[in-house]
C-alpha cells in the first residue's frame, strides 16, 4: 500500500455497528447470569449507622465491603476510594452494596425495601466551602493535590509592568453522556476472575481487580466489549464496577452483570471538573505579557480519582499559547461531597484555556487595544519555553492558522458588520490553543512504560496486540493502517481485536491521544522490526517497549522540563446570533484549523474534529449541570441537555502539518485538541454579540438575563 | 398477566405470550434477540431504540406491547438485506457517519423513515429528521452527509 | 400483576371504564417515562391500563362550520400531515419533542397530562378549544381552561374519556409562536408564548395571548385581551398597564430547566415585543 496514509479507508468496525451486530456489554449474556443492582447513599456525607435489608429470597444476596477478598480500595493515584462504602459515605449515589439475583424486578424491590440509618456529618458542597472546611473529607486540609510551579522572575515582571489585569473565571460540570451507559459482566471460573466491560483502559481495570480480589495477576483477565463512546468517562470508573462485579461473581459463583441505567450513570459516574481560575497578568508598555500569576482550583468531588493529574494538565496550560517568561502557577484539587470528578476529553486543559483566552481578550479590551493583535503579539514561537521551562522544539504554525481561519470565516468583515441588524445580534469569536499529547510529565517514562506486540502467523497475517481500545475514535483502523503502511502490506492482512489482557501486553490506557502518538509509534516500531526479520510463511513476533525520546527532560518534583514531548495546535472561530428577546443563541458558523502533524486518516480526523467541536459547544452554551446540597439538579436524560442535529451548523475545517518526529508518520495528538477551542470561541462570540464580558461557562440565557436586568434598566 | 400478542416482526408473523405492558424495547432485545435495538436512555430522548412501527419511526422504549397488537415492526435487523439498507450502509461508511456505533442502528432507521417520506431531503429536513437521535461522537454533520449521499445514490429506490 | 385492556371500539372502551378504574394510555410517551422502572422491567402501573391509541373513533379529523374536531388519539404527526389543519397550528405541533415522539404522542394525551409545559396547550387556550368528554351515556363539551384545573390535574373522572378536541379555524393577521427551550429538538419548554392579532381596516379586531410553563396552568386572560382591543380602538392603550396585568398572572418557578427570573423577563419581553410590533 503505497498511497498516502491520510487517505481514508473503510473503518474496521463499521459494518457490524451499522447492522447492529456489534456486541456491546448490554448485548452479552452468559449462561446462568445474575444481575446486580447498586444500593446507594442518599446522603452527601454521613456515617453509616445500620443497614436493614429485607429478607432475601433464595438465590438473592447482598455483596458489600465484607465480601471484598482483597483490599477495599480502588487502585488509582491515592488510596482513598472504596469499592463499597466502609463506615462513611461521601456523596449522594456512593455505592454501599450490591444486591444480586436472577430477576431485575425482585432486585429493585429489595433495594427499595432496604433501609439505611445515617448519622449526618457536615457536608462540603463547593470550592469555597472546601477551601475552608473545618472537618476535611480528605487529609488535613481537604485537598487531594496542591502544586506550585515557577518560571523566571515574577518579581521583576511585576515591577516592570505598566498594566496589571486580574480576573476570575469559572467553568461548570460536564457529563460525558456517551450513548452507551457503563457496564461490566464478571465471571469466576476455576479460580480466575474474568471481566467483560465497556472500558477504556483494560490494564487499569485489571490492576484494580487484582488488588480488590487479592489475586495473582494471571488469575484476573479483562476483555473489552464493544464500547459505545467514552470520552474519558470510562477511564477510571469501570475499575469500580469491575471490582464490585468480580466480588459478586465470586460470592455467587455465577456470572454477574452490572449495568448502569442512563440516569444512574448521569448521577454517579465521573464528570468534568468544575473550576475556578484566577489570573493576574503583568503587561509592559509595548503590550508584551511579561508575567502572570495563576491560581487554579478544581472541584474534585468526594475522592481523589485522577484529579491530581487533571490539575497538573490544567496548570501546565495556564499560559495558553502565549510566551510568558515569568510565571507562578498554583493549583489545588478540592474535596467536596459530590460525585467524583474525573477524566473528560481535554483533562483539565479546557478549563485553563478558557481562562487564559478570556483573560487575554479582557485585558486587551481594558487596555483599549485590539484583542487579536494583542494575542498575536504574545504568541509562542519555536524555541520559546513552556510553562514548565520545556522547549517548543517544532515549528509553531499558529499565526498562519489564525490567518487561515480569519480568511475562512470572514472574521474581519464580520467584526465590522456586527449588529448592523439590530433585531438579531451577531458576534464572532476566535480562539487559539494547543494540546500536549500523551501523558503529562513522567507518566509514559516512569509509570506506563507501554509495550506493543505484533504477531505474524503462517499465512503472513499480522495481529496487533495492544491494550488500547476502539471506543469510536477509530483506533482499530488507525493502528491497522500504521502497521500495514510500516510493513508495506495490504490493510486486510492486519487484524486488531478488542483487547483481552490474557493476550495483549500492557500498552497503557486509551487516553490523551497516546494511542496514536505513543502506542501508534510502538506499533510502527514493532512493524519495522518485524519487517527486517520477515520470513514468509513463518510465525513471528515483535515486541517493543516505550523509550523516552532523546533530548527531552522532566523533573516531576519541581515540575521542570518538558511536560510533553509533542504539542498539537488549533485555531477556531465561532459565529453566533443572539435573540435579543430571549437571549438564546444560535450558532451560525464554525471554522477550524488544526496542526495535528500527519493525519493518519482524514475521515477519522474530521470525525474527531466535528465531534470535539460540538461537545465543546455543548459545554460552553447548553450543558448545564448544577449541584445543590450535593444533589445534581439535572440528573436525567430529559434534563441534562446535549446538542441535537438541529443545534449546530456545518463545520468547516482544515489541517496544517508540522510533523512530530517521534510520532508514527509524524502524527500528533487529535481527540482532546478538537474540544479545547470551541467553548472559548463561542464565549467570545457571545461577548462580541452582546458587548459584555463573559467569565463563566456555560453561558446560560438565564445568566445573560440577570445581566441585562430589564427592571433596573427601564 | 400474560397475553397473546400477534404482530409482524421484520416481515414474519409473530405470536408472543407476553405481558402487554412490557416495553417493545425489552421484548425485541430479550425475547426476540434483536440487540441491534439499543437502550440509551429509556425515556424517548436519545433515539437509540428507533424502530419502524407500521412504517413510522418510533422509540421502542415508549411502546408497551399491548399497543403492538396487529402492527408491523421493523428493526435494523429487518432492514439489513434490503437494497435501501445497502445504500444507507455504503453512504454511512463513506461519509464517516459511524464512530462508537451505539446510535448507528437508530440513525439508520431515522434516515430510512425520512427517505421513505422524502427521497430528496434538504439539509434542514435531514437535521429535523434525525433530531431525536442523539449522537455524542460525530457532531452530526457526517451523518448529514451520509443521508444526502444515500438520497443521491438511491434515487428512485425510496 | 396489573391487567391491561385493549378495547375493540369506543363503546367497548366507555363500558370498560364504568366499573374498573383504568389508567388510559394513548401515545404513552409521558406515561411510559413516568412509570419506567429500568431496562428489562415492566413499567410500574398501579392500575389496569386501557390502550386507546388504535380506536378509529378517536383518530378522526373533521371540519364543519368553521370548527375542527380532532380525535383525541390523533398523533401530532398525523395533525402535521393533515391538510385540514391550519399552518399556524402545525407550526406549534412541529416544535414538540422529536419526530419519533410526535409519531407516537397524541393531542388528547398532551391535554390530559395537563402539564403547564404541555406544548400544544397555549395554542389550544388561545383558540378557546373545547374538550369533548364522553362516558357511556353522555357527551359533554368543556372549555379547555375549565377542563385543566392545575398542574397535572383536570376534571376528567375515571369513568370518562376525552374523545376529541374541538377548535375553531381562525385566521389571524399577526402570529407569534415562541417555544423557549435549551435546545432545538427534544426539549421541554422553559417558556412558551402564543400571541395572535386580527386586524380589520387596520383596527385591532381580536387579540389572543397565552403563556406556557410560567404558572400552574396556562396563562391567558380574555379580560385583558378585551381591554387591549377596546383601548387600542380608542387610542388609549397603556402597554405598561397591560404588562402589569400579566405580571400578576405569571408566577414562574426555579427548576432544573430555568429560573423564575428568566421566565418572567422572557414573558415580559415577548409581550412587549408583540405589543410594540403589531399593535402600536
Amino acid at each position: 500500500m503505497n498511497k498516502d496514509i491520510s487517505t481514508p479507508v473503510k473503518r474496521a468496525d463499521v459494518s457490524e455497528k451499522l447492522m447492529g451486530t456489534a456486541c456491546y456489554i448490554g448485548d452479552m449474556e452468559l449462561e446462568d447470569m445474575l444481575y446486580a443492582k447498586t444500593l446507594r447513599s442518599s446522603e452527601p456525607r454521613a456515617r453509616l449507622v445500620s443497614i436493614t435489608y429485607p429478607e432475601m429470597p433464595s438465590g438473592y444476596f447482598v455483596v458489600d465491603k465484607r465480601d471484598v477478598p482483597g483490599k477495599n480500595i480502588i487502585k488509582m493515584i491515592l488510596e482513598d476510594q472504596p469499592f463499597f462504602a466502609e463506615d462513611v459515605v461521601n456523596y449522594i449515589g456512593e455505592p454501599i452494596a450490591l444486591i444480586v439475583g436472577k430477576d431485575k424486578a425482585v432486585l429493585r424491590e429489595l433495594i427499595a425495601k432496604t433501609s439505611i440509618e445515617y448519622e449526618r456529618l457536615k457536608p462540603v458542597f463547593s470550592i469555597e466551602e472546601g477551601l475552608e472546611a473545618d472537618t476535611p473529607i480528605y487529609g488535613e486540609c481537604n485537598y487531594f493535590a496542591e502544586y506550585r510551579l515557577k518560571k523566571g522572575n515574577l518579581k521583576e515582571a511585576r515591577s516592570r509592568a505598566k498594566y496589571i489585569c486580574e480576573e476570575t473565571y469559572e467553568t461548570g460540570y460536564q457529563e460525558q453522556f456517551y450513548l452507551e451507559p457503563q457496564g461490566v459482566i464478571a465471571e469466576y471460573k476455576d479460580g480466575k476472575a474474568v471481566i467483560y466491560g465497556s472500558i477504556q483502559c483494560p490494564y487499569y481495570v485489571k490492576n484494580a481487580v487484582i488488588e480488590c480480589l487479592g489475586f495473582a495477576p494471571e488469575m484476573v483477565r479483562i476483555v473489552q466489549a464493544t464500547t459505545g463512546g467514552a470520552f474519558g468517562g470510562k477511564e477510571d470508573y469501570p475499575s469500580l464496577l469491575a471490582g464490585q462485579a468480580a466480588c459478586a461473581a465470586i460470592k455467587a459463583n455465577k456470572p454477574v452483570c452490572l449495568l448502569l441505567e442512563r440516569n444512574e450513570d448521569i448521577e454517579v459516574t465521573t464528570k468534568r471538573h468544575p473550576s475556578r481560575i484566577k489570573l493576574k497578568s503583568y503587561i509592559d508598555e509595548n503590550y508584551k505579557l511579561t508575567g502572570m500569576e495563576a491560581d487554579i482550583v478544581l472541584d474534585a468531588g468526594a475522592y481523589a480519582g485522577l484529579s491530581g493529574v487533571v490539575l497538573q494538565r490544567a496548570m501546565f496550560a495556564a499560559a495558553g499559547v502565549y510566551n510568558i517568561e515569568n510565571l507562578k502557577v498554583k493549583g489545588k484539587a478540592i474535596a467536596t461531597n459530590k460525585a467524583v470528578s474525573g477524566a473528560f476529553r481535554g483533562f483539565g486543559s479546557p478549563q485553563a484555556f478558557f481562562a487564559i483566552e478570556m483573560h487575554m481578550e479582557h485585558a486587551a479590551k481594558t487596555l483599549g487595544i485590539d484583542p487579536l493583535a494583542f494575542k498575536l503579539r504574545n504568541i509562542l514561537k519555536q524555541g520559546d519555553k513552556s510553562t514548565t521551562g520545556g522547549i517548543f522544539r517544532e515549528k509553531i504554525l499558529l499565526s498562519e492558522m489564525v490567518d487561515r481561519v480569519i480568511q475562512m470565516s470572514g472574521y474581519e468583515e464580520k467584526k465590522k458588520l456586527k449588529n448592523a441588524n439590530e433585531y438579531k445580534r451577531r458576534g464572532i469569536g476566535l480562539s487559539m490553543f494547543f494540546h500536549g499529547c500523551g501523558f503529562t510529565g513522567n507518566g509514559e517514562r516512569d509509570h506506563i512504560k507501554g509495550r506493543a506486540r505484533l504477531v505474524k502467523n503462517e499465512e503472513d497475517h499480522i495481529e496487533i496486540l495492544i491494550a488500547n481500545v476502539e471506543m469510536g475514535q477509530g483506533a482499530q483502523t488507525t493502528m491497522r493502517k500504521i502497521a500495514a503502511a510500516a510493513l508495506d502490506i495490504e490493510l486486510n492482512k492486519v487484524f486488531f481485536q478488542n483487547p483481552d489482557t490474557d493476550r495483549v501486553p500492557d500498552s497503557g490506557p486509551t487516553v490523551a491521544s497516546r494511542t496514536t502518538v505513543i502506542v501508534g509509534k510502538l506499533v510502527y516500531d514493532a512493524a519495522m522490526e518485524l519487517k527486517t526479520k520477515w520470513e514468509t510463511g513463518k510465525r513471528q513476533e515483535a515486541e517493543v517497549q516505550y523509550q523516552y525520546p532523546e533530548g527531552y527532560q522532566w523533573d516531576n518534583d519541581s515540575f521542570e522540563g518538558d511536560a510533553y514531548t509533542c504539542y498539537s495546535w488549533g485555531v477556531n472561530a465561532v459565529e453566533v446570533e443572539v435573540d435579543p428577546i430571549t437571549l438564546e443563541s444560535e450558532i451560525k458558523g464554525v471554522w477550524a484549523v488544526y496542526d495535528i502533524g500527519k493525519s493518519i486518516d482524514d475521515r477519522l480526523v474530521r470525525g474527531q474534529i466535528d465531534g470535539g467541536i460540538v461537545q465543546g459547544l455543548g459545554y460552553a452554551g447548553m450543558e448545564v449541570m448544577e449541584n445543590r446540597q450535593g444533589r445534581f439538579i439535572q440528573r436525567s436524560s430529559t434534563d441534562y441537555i446535549i446538542p441535537t442535529a438541529k443545534d449546530i451548523p456545518m463545520i468547516q475545517s482544515e489541517l496544517m502539518c508540522e510533523p512530530y518526529s517521534d510520532g508514527p508518520f509524524g502524527a500528533k495528538g487529535l481527540g482532546e485538541l478538537t474540544f479545547v477551542g470551541s467553548p472559548i470561541a463561542y464565549a467570545l462570540a457571545m461577548e462580541d454579540a452582546l458587548e459584555m464580558r463573559i467569565n463563566n461557562i456555560p453561558v446560560r440565557p438565564e445568566f445573560l438575563m440577570e445581566v441585562a436586568d430589564d427592571d433596573k434598566r427601564n | 398477566m400474560i397475553k397473546e400478542i400477534n404482530f409482524k416482526l421484520n416481515g414474519k408473523e409473530t405470536i408472543l405470550e407476553i405481558h402487554p405492558l412490557k416495553r417493545l424495547l425489552d421484548v425485541l432485545r430479550e425475547d426476540c434477540g434483536l440487540t441491534g435495538v439499543k437502550e440509551g436512555c429509556g425515556e424517548g430522548e436519545c433515539g437509540a431504540c428507533s424502530v419502524l412501527i407500521d412504517g413510522i419511526l418510533a422509540n421502542a422504549c415508549l411502546y408497551p406491547m399491548g399497543k403492538i397488537q396487529g402492527k408491523e415492526v421493523v428493526t435494523i435487523e429487518g432492514l439489513v438485506g434490503t437494497d435501501r439498507y445497502a445504500i444507507l450502509k455504503e453512504s454511512f461508511e463513506q461519509a464517516g457517519a459511524v464512530q462508537c456505533g451505539f446510535c448507528s442502528p437508530g440513525m439508520i432507521m431515522a434516515a430510512e423513515s425520512l427517505l421513505r417520506r422524502n427521497p430528496h431531503p434538504l439539509e434542514q429536513q435531514i437535521r429535523e429528521a434525525i433530531s431525536g437521535n442523539l449522537c455524542r461522537c460525530t457532531g452530526y454533520n457526517m451523518i448529514l452527509d451520509a443521508v444526502q449521499m444515500a438520497a443521491k445514490r438511491g434515487d428512485g429506490i425510496w | 400483576m396489573v391487567a391491561a385492556y385493549r378495547p375493540k371500539n369506543l363503546k367497548d372502551a366507555l363500558e370498560a371504564i364504568i366499573y374498573t378504574e383504568y389508567i388510559v394510555l394513548a401515545g404513552g410517551t409521558d406515561l411510559m417515562v413516568k412509570k419506567k422502572q429500568g431496562a428489562g422491567l415492566l413499567p410500574a402501573f398501579d392500575k389496569p391500563v386501557l390502550f386507546i391509541a388504535d380506536l378509529e373513533e378517536l383518530k378522526q379529523i373533521n371540519e364543519k362550520e368553521g370548527y375542527l374536531t380532532i380525535g383525541a388519539a390523533c398523533s401530532f404527526s398525523s395533525l402535521i400531515d393533515n391538510p385540514l389543519i391550519p399552518a399556524l397550528y402545525k407550526q406549534v405541533f412541529l416544535q414538540i419533542a422529536s419526530p419519533a415522539v410526535r409519531n407516537i404522542a397524541t393531542i388528547g394525551g398532551n391535554i390530559c397530562n395537563s402539564s403547564p409545559a404541555g406544548d400544544s396547550l397555549p395554542l389550544l387556550y388561545a383558540l378557546d378549544a373545547s374538550i369533548i368528554i364522553e362516558n357511556s351515556c353522555r357527551r359533554i363539551e368543556i372549555p379547555i381552561a375549565d377542563f385543566i384545573t392545575g398542574p397535572g390535574r383536570n376534571m376528567l373522572t375515571s369513568s370518562e374519556l376525552v374523545t376529541a378536541i374541538k377548535l375553531p379555524v381562525l385566521h389571524f393577521d399577526y402570529v407569534v409562536y415562541k417555544k423557549v427551550s435549551a435546545r432545538k429538538s427534544t426539549a421541554l419548554s422553559k417558556v412558551s408564548f402564543v400571541a395572535m392579532a386580527k386586524l380589520k381596516d387596520s383596527r385591532l379586531e381580536d387579540v389572543r395571548i397565552a403563556f406556557g410553563s410560567v404558572a400552574p396552568t396556562i396563562v391567558r386572560s380574555r379580560d385583558v385581551e378585551e381591554a387591549i382591543i377596546y383601548n387600542s380602538s380608542n387610542g388609549s392603550l397603556d402597554k405598561t398597564e397591560i404588562i402589569s396585568y400579566y405580571t400578576t398572572l405569571i408566577k414562574p418557578i426555579d427548576d432544573q430547566r430555568s429560573t423564575a427570573f428568566y421566565r418572567r423577563q422572557v414573558c415580559k419581553r415577548l409581550l412587549v415585543d408583540f405589543l410594540g410590533n403589531w399593535l402600536c
